[in-house]
């Protein structure tokens, strides 16, 4: 369809609109984190790149890094094994109490977060155990892993399960059946859920915030700096957090082009 | 045909709770043939080819490949494999892959697996250079090839088939069930292909069984079932048909029930009798029902008024409408057209060869 004139105009009105909207923050922090004076104001007077040298020499923010990093990582690894299996009991297989599970399964993303950081951090205390950076992964993956099976299992549902039955007809067992049908299928949402596993932890306050005992994430430092005490390292290491997510994505999405490239250049040379 | 079947089906049950969608079936399918299960969607046929292939366990009874008892041997562990009526063939794999899967699980080495392929893209009609294509690059007839491919790439003793053409439009159906039916002249496999479509079953199979409500209906070659159905129901499934219930008189001829049928001469002479009072139900094909002009005759005579006239292509239909509202249902080839308006008087007529009487119905 072929907008007229007027609609046209409407269209880059709201385009950009809406992309100053998200992307104006952003950049304004962009800006802060390359001034040179030590506490935040406008219009900056000089530019300095000073405080990203600061933040990749300082110990506080490698731990910081690492911390996070280790949390989101561990948390999508997870996610995105138990997303697969979860999607499966989700959309592939009817059995008893399936209705039921979908329903409660979905429960803890609609909890408030912090609602539920605290009520993980009474459980833990309750129980005796010591908040860490691993608690923490386990509050992230209360959240995270019903997103990531909810994601998994979009996927799932339009999966035609007469491909599990031929590929049994043909001789295939459970576990090359998995190996060489559904796994290979499902492999582009698992891949999605992973990514927003890692963001969502990667990012995640209200829960580590509850949860990461004497340890400290990124997010939670980002804000005790903001709300005592500023630093000029919390735009930098905010723009450098962004940078980093976004280097992700285009990662896993070369990845994901590679692979494609190697499977059709094996086909091509057979 | 040889001595011994090569499936045997005995006293197979099968229950879904409640439900029985089978009750104690028997069945022998011979070494090479081409048999078609028909029957209406709910009849049991689709619960048949599961149990057949090993997808659904039966409840009760045996299942025998030749000499082997295989009810309760896991699909992958069966000799048999299904072109599947979605075809289910594997959207991540090249077409090549999909026509190797089968040898690759039986762990052939892979420069024979890819000779074993292109020599069925040959048998299949389908151009070598199809090996590296897309799934999603095949068009629906040339999909269904590999499927077809897939499938004998597995080597089976029997080929199943659960309504592999009923998605395609009525061209491709009509050329596919041609290339069937010579594909399987060419391999001399044994084929037992499941569908809805009389037309289906009657051009390719050798012996078409047809089910209703868990039941064999009629098991018999396709004009014996076309011509002298068992049943009403088969009458009435295997296509345009008209029947006219009758009874037995005491003097040995027949009556019309609801309709005046005209008999010419003796009833029984024609092998059609029934005794006195007893009913049953005459059959005549609408091919075999002639109008009659003024001086020609036949064994049987019907009057009637005609009302409509449907152009079927190469055929004309035509609607008469007897006594007491029974409409009986005629076709001529277009070059034997009938002229007559609708409204006019006719005469039918149609002969005892023509004639089937099904008992008891």
């Amino acid at each position: 369809m072929n907008p007229s004139r007027s609609t046209r105009i409407a269209l880059y009105a709201y385009g950009i609109f809406t992309i100053a909207f998200l992307y104006l923050p952003l950049v304004s922090v962009g800006f802060a984190s390359v001034s040179k004076a030590r506490y935040l104001s406008f219009p900056i007077k000089r530019y300095s790149a000073k405080w990203y040298g600061d933040a990749l020499a300082s110990d506080t923010v490698r731990d910081l890094l690492f911390t996070s990093l280790k949390v989101a990582v561990i948390v999508t690894v997870i996610s995105m094994v138990v997303a697969f299996f979860g999607a499966l009991a989700f959309a592939r297989y009817h059995w008893r109490y399936r209705t039921l599970f979908q329903k409660l399964i979905l429960l803890p993303i609609f909890f408030p977060q912090t609602v539920l950081g605290l009520a993980l951090l009474m459980w833990f205390n309750s129980v005796g155990i010591i908040p860490t950076w691993k608690t923490a992964i386990v509050a992230h993956l209360v959240w995270i892993a019903p997103i990531a099976t909810l994601i998994v299992a979009i996927r799932a549902y339009s999966f035609d399960p007469a491909l599990e039955e031929a590929a049994r007809d043909m001789g295939a067992g459970t576990w090359t059946i998995l190996r060489e049908i559904t796994l290979p299928l499902l492999m582009p949402g698992i891949v999605s859920a992973g990514l927003f596993a890692f963001l969502l932890s990667w990012g995640n306050f209200p829960l580590s915030l509850f949860t990461t005992g004497a340890d400290s994430t990124l997010p939670e430092w980002l804000y005790a700096k903001m709300v005592s005490g500023y630093s000029p390292l919390v735009p930098t290491l905010g723009v450098m957090s962004v940078v980093g997510s976004f280097v992700l994505i285009l990662l896993a999405f070369s990845v994901a082009w590679l692979v494609r490239a190697v499977r059709e250049s094996r086909a091509a040379e057979n | 045909m040889q001595s011994q079947p090569i499936l045997r089906l005995r006293n197979v049950v099968k229950k879904f709770g409640s439900f029985t969608a089978l009750h104690g079936v028997d069945l022998d399918i011979e070494e090479g043939e081409f048999f078609t299960i028909v029957g209406p969607s709910g009849s049991g046929k689709s619960t048949m080819i599961r149990l057949l292939v090993g997808m659904d366990e039966v409840t009760d009874g045996e299942i025998w490949l030749r000499d082997a008892r295989i009810d309760q041997t896991p699909a992958n562990l069966r000799p048999t494999c299904m072109v599947f009526q979605s075809l289910a063939l594997f959207p991540h794999m090249s077409v090549g892959q999909n026509i190797e899967f089968p040898l690759k699980l039986k762990g052939t080495a892979p420069a024979v697996r890819k000779e074993r392929a292109l020599e069925l893209l040959d048998l299949l009609r389908l151009p070598q250079s199809y090996y590296d294509k897309r799934i999603s690059q095949c068009s629906g007839g040339e999909k269904q090839r590999v499927a077809l491919a897939r499938a004998l790439a597995f080597d089976p003793e029997i080929l199943f088939f659960d309504e592999p053409l009923s998605a395609l439009d009525y061209r491709l159906r009509k050329t596919l069930e041609k290339e069937l039916k010579s594909l399987h002249a060419r391999t001399g496999k044994t084929f037992v292909y499941i569908t809805h479509s009389l037309e289906e079953a009657m051009v390719m199979s050798d012996r078409i069984a047809i089910m209703k409500e868990g039941r064999f209906e009629q098991i018999s070659v396709a004009d014996e079932i076309y011509g002298r159905p068992i049943s009403r129901f088969v009458a009435e499934f295997m296509g345009e048909v008209n029947l006219f219930d009758i009874e037995g008189t005491a003097t040995g001829g027949l009556h019309g029930k609801g309709i005046e049928i005209h008999v010419n001469g003796d009833a029984s002479d024609f092998g059609i009798s029934l005794d006195n009072g007893v009913t049953g139900t005459l059959m005549v094909r609408p091919e075999y029902v002639r109008f009659l002009t003024s001086s020609a005759t036949s064994d049987f005579i019907v009057r009637g008024i005609l009302r409509a006239e449907y152009a079927l292509g190469s055929r004309i239909q035509y609607e008469v409408e007897a006594s007491a509202g029974q409409t009986l249902t005629i076709e001529k080839l277009r070059e034997d057209r009938f002229d007559g308006a609708e409204g006019a008087e006719v005469v039918l007529g149609f002969d005892a060869d023509h004639v089937h009487l099904i008992r008891g119905a």
